[in-house]
């Protein structure tokens, strides 16, 4: 049986135009484009709405609202090496956070094994699927020392945690952007891969300057996606009455420690629904409009602290561009495709150091309007406090279990850790909670080939 | 300027310091494989935080990083500096709209042209909405070369037309109109002609074709206005000839 | 959406058309729309002085044959093969011809026009002067 429906390889891309074009069909549907959301309101233990930036006009505004739905994305951009987009900085998950929702399973992160040098640009699984080969600098399928029954059509940890194996036995292509292992289309021959992957050789050809017919397409892995979120059950209800949250920002468990390709998509749509209904039944049983006193007060308290806080301070030595990076690339070493003790108790305390000396990170451009290095700024704040949540609850978990692959507990341990991580915003580090997994119909049995 | 880099031309524009949209040089290090996009990157990031243009997903899908270089509507991300480098790369905002800061336009005129022709299914009828309807790989394709829209706005940028009558409903939305008048599933087609018959409609186009050059994604919008000028006359004669009659 | 009224108003330049050579070609073939009507008007004119007497239409006709004339004449039958030569070129983009799954090429539809149009004035000269 077909496991997902499919438009070539562009589902994504056609569920966003259809569901943005079928929008206009209703006049009460009111989009504010390009408002960056800056805070959740919170009022008598309920969430009441949002305040945002109004980028164009260069205001901030409250957003008033009986039920509030987060569908802000992942946080790709955590990771120095991603798939994910500029703007996937984990918004949603700091604004629920923040708010006192948990997150919940955050040190479960995807990492793609097919990724270009450079860019990180994603090469789809179909690639493999449609019979492609993974090969070291010998040309050697490698993945026959680590899968030999599966071999290139392995799950996207395996694959990944393979490459990394390779580059450090040495078996690895060099080049201006580090190691690099080869995906092989050549012996498909132009036909397939013209009729059934247009999109791989578009990208290749356009991004990395080579024809997949005739040449190896360079890949590394890549962080792609996270399985965690903000904690949610199948309704998109968070714990905070009022709030929802769906899509890769929710957590509502149904990819476990490691998605399968494709659930993405599908679970937006399904569970999209489910949270749209669920809000819309809870709006209209919901009596009293949100009072406009506490908008007005978180207002001013967002307009003083992003426009005479963040956006007072002068630009000094600490930039976000370059703290960003440190940010980045400390996720990448230390809280990446393989994790120990020592690494993650390391990269706890550089991204405590971190949210500090975020404090010190100046502003050049002072204007209101469009001012899109306050919103890296902003975003590099919600960035650390997500990054932290995953680095702390990657290091509460000691042993390996889906895309969570720890080298000191390389095993699976359900007798202690059969449970769900949750991570609680302190003033200082996360607080890590754990709650039970519900276990129905399939019971977890150990992953074997 | 070392042999190793490359002069950037940016047009400027802030909005709260008012004047005129001026031009600001920076040298950069190039490398072979950086798109211009790279190079605005490296420019807020290590030459001028204040530089201000929208992108986001780096690979030709999301349509936000349009900017005219070297004159000529492109994405940023999709166009290496190797290819358009002659002394200097120059950047400006997309043509034909107004700037809001530096790169960044003003697109809610696009999006009130896209609203205009009606882009979503049309039915009388839904019928049993837990049932699928079915479409053959044939009916998809009549309508796959406009679906591939990625509202990137260059075909607006490029069309003399638009530039001098801002009311035209232009080459993307006009594809998208013919999207969905070509879905099996849809029964609109006559409400989007009749849109499309107007003043402001197809027949605007003079048929200079650069929209379709610029289209980074095949989407040839101006055989679409011409097929939609073909279908608009047809309603046009039919209902000449058979008042009353209305059809899809 | 409120407009911030500081957005800078878009103003196309006098020079637009030549900013590239397919804009450029474009106006040509524009330009070449009028000449196609000023051949028109020249047309109307002889009618108009061959009612006016034989001496009037000589002289119209010696007029036509004046150097300044002629070589006006030159410039304006290249603009208005020019127009004719680009709409060949578009009619197979404008309205694909398609009798199998692949519409015909564009050229191909070029083609068939331009050989028709050569057909169709070779046999006007014909009949007006009764071979070349
Ligand atoms: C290259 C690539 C390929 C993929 N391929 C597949 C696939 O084939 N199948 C599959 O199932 N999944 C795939 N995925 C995963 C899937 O695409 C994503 O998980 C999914 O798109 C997430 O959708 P979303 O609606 O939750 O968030 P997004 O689509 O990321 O949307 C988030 C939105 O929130 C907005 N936003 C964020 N922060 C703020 C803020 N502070 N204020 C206001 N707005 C904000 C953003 O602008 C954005 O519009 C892929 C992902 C990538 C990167
Ligand atoms: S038709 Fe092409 S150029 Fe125009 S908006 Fe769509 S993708 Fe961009
Ligand atoms: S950044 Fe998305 S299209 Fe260029």
């Amino acid at each position: 049986m077909k496991r997902t429906v499919y438009a070539a390889d562009k589902v994504g891309f056609h569920i966003l135009h259809t569901l943005f074009q079928t929008s206009m069909k209703y006049d009460r549907i009111h989009r504010f484009d390009e408002y960056f959301v800056t805070s959740l309101i919170v009022d008598g233990g309920a969430c009441a709405g949002v305040v945002a930036m109004n980028l164009r006009g260069g205001t901030m505004v409250a957003i008033q609202g009986k039920a509030t739905i987060l569908a802000t994305g992942g946080c790709g951009r955590v990771y120095e090496f991603t798939t994910n987009g500029f703007i996937k900085t984990g918004d949603g998950m700091a604004l629920a956070y923040r708010a006192g929702v948990p997150l919940k399973d955050m040190e479960m992160v995807q990492f793609h094994p097919t990724c270009l040098p450079g860019t990180g640009i994603l090469i789809t699984e179909a690639a493999r699927g449609e019979g492609g080969y993974l090969v070291n600098k010998d040309g050697e399928r490698y993945m026959q020392r680590y899968l030999p029954s599966k071999m290139e059509l392995g799950p996207r940890d395996i694959l990944s945690r393979a490459m990394i194996q390779e580059m450090k036995a040495g078996r690895a292509f060099e080049g201006p952007y580090g190691l690099y292992m080869g995906l092989d289309l050549r012996h498909l021959g132009a036909k397939k891969i013209n009729e059934r992957i247009p999109m791989v050789r578009e990208l290749v050809e356009k991004y990395m300057g080579l024809d997949p017919i005739h040449e190896l397409i360079p890949v590394r892995p890549g962080q792609h996606y996270i399985m965690g979120g903000v904690s949610t059950n199948g309704k998109g209800e968070t714990t905070l009455p009022g709030l929802y949250a769906v899509g890769e920002t929710a957590c509502v468990s149904i990819n476990g420690a490691n998605r399968l390709g494709s659930n993405s998509l599908s679970e937006c749509l399904v569970f999209g629904a489910a949270c749209g209904l669920a809000a819309a039944g809870f709006a209209k049983k919901k009596a009293s409009y949100p009072r406009g006193a506490a908008a007005r007060e978180a207002l001013k308290k967002e307009e003083a602290r992003v426009f005479d806080g963040v956006l007072g301070r002068e630009r000094a030595k600490e930039t976000v561009a370059g703290l960003r990076v440190e940010m980045q690339q400390l996720m990448e070493r230390d809280v990446g495709i393989f994790r120990e003790e020592s690494a993650l108790a390391d990269a706890c305390g550089m991204l405590g150091k971190m949210r500090d000396r975020f404090a010190a990170v100046g502003l050049a451009d002072k204007d209101r309007v469009f001012n899109t290095e306050l919103t890296a700024v902003l975003e590099l704040d919600f960035m650390l406090d997500v990054a932290l949540a995953i680095a702390h609850s990657a290091r509460n978990r000691r042993e390996s279990r889906g895309a969570h692959s720890r080298t000191d507990f390389p095993q699976r341990d359900d007798a202690n850790y059969l449970k769900h991580t949750l991570a609680f915003r302190t003033d200082g580090p996360p607080r890590i909670d754990y709650v039970p997994v519900t276990v129905t119909k399939w019971q977890p049995v150990e992953r074997k080939y | 300027m070392a042999a190793s880099d490359v002069v950037f031309r940016v047009k400027r524009y802030r909005p709260e310091s008012g004047g005129r949209p001026t031009f600001q040089e920076y040298t950069i290090p190039y490398r072979s494989d950086m798109v211009v996009l790279d190079g605005l990157n490296y420019i807020k990031d290590h030459i001028d935080p204040t530089l201000t243009f929208r992108w986001s997903c780096r690979m030709g899908i999301c349509g936000s990083c349009g900017a005219d270089v070297n004159g000529q509507p492109r994405l940023t991300c999709g166009t290496y500096v190797r290819d358009v480098h002659k002394g200097a790369v120059t950047v400006e905002p997309l043509s034909n709209f107004p700037i809001l800061k530096d790169l960044v336009v003003d697109f809610d005129d696009f999006l009130r042209k896209l609203a205009s022709v009606t882009p979503y299914i049309v039915r009388k009828d839904w019928g049993d909405l837990t049932k699928e309807y079915v479409q053959y790989p044939e009916d998809v394709e009549a309508y796959r070369q406009q679906s591939l829209c990625i509202n990137c706005m260059l075909c607006y940028a490029a069309c003399p037309v638009f530039g001098s009558s801002p009311e035209f409903v232009g080459p993307a939305a006009s594809a998208l109109a013919l999207r969905y008048n070509r879905d099996t599933r849809d029964e609109g087609a006559d409400a989007r002609l009749a849109r499309l018959n107007t003043r402001t409609g197809v027949w605007e186009c003079t048929f200079v074709g650069e929209c379709s050059v610029v289209c980074p994604k095949d989407v040839d919008p101006a055989a679409a206005i011409q097929t939609l000028k073909f279908l608009a006359t047809m309603r046009h004669m039919r209902r000449l000839l058979m008042p009353g009659s209305s059809s899809r | 959406m409120p407009m911030t009224s500081r957005e800078y108003a878009w103003k196309r330049r006098p020079g637009w058309w030549l900013r590239n050579r397919r804009y450029l070609m474009f106006q040509l073939r524009e330009a070449g729309g009028v000449i196609c009507a000023l051949y028109g008007l020249v047309l109307l004119n002889m009618l108009v002085q061959l009612r006016a007497g034989e001496s009037a239409y000589t002289a119209f006709l010696d007029l036509l044959r004046t150097p300044p004339v002629l070589y006006l004449n030159v410039v304006l039958f290249a603009l208005v093969v020019w127009h004719a030569l680009t709409w060949f070129m578009l009619i197979g983009k404008a309205q694909p011809i398609q009798f199998t799954r692949q519409p015909l090429p564009w050229k191909v539809v070029f083609g068939i026009n331009v050989l028709l149009w050569l057909g169709v004035s070779g046999a006007v000269v014909y009949l007006i002067f009764g071979g070349i």
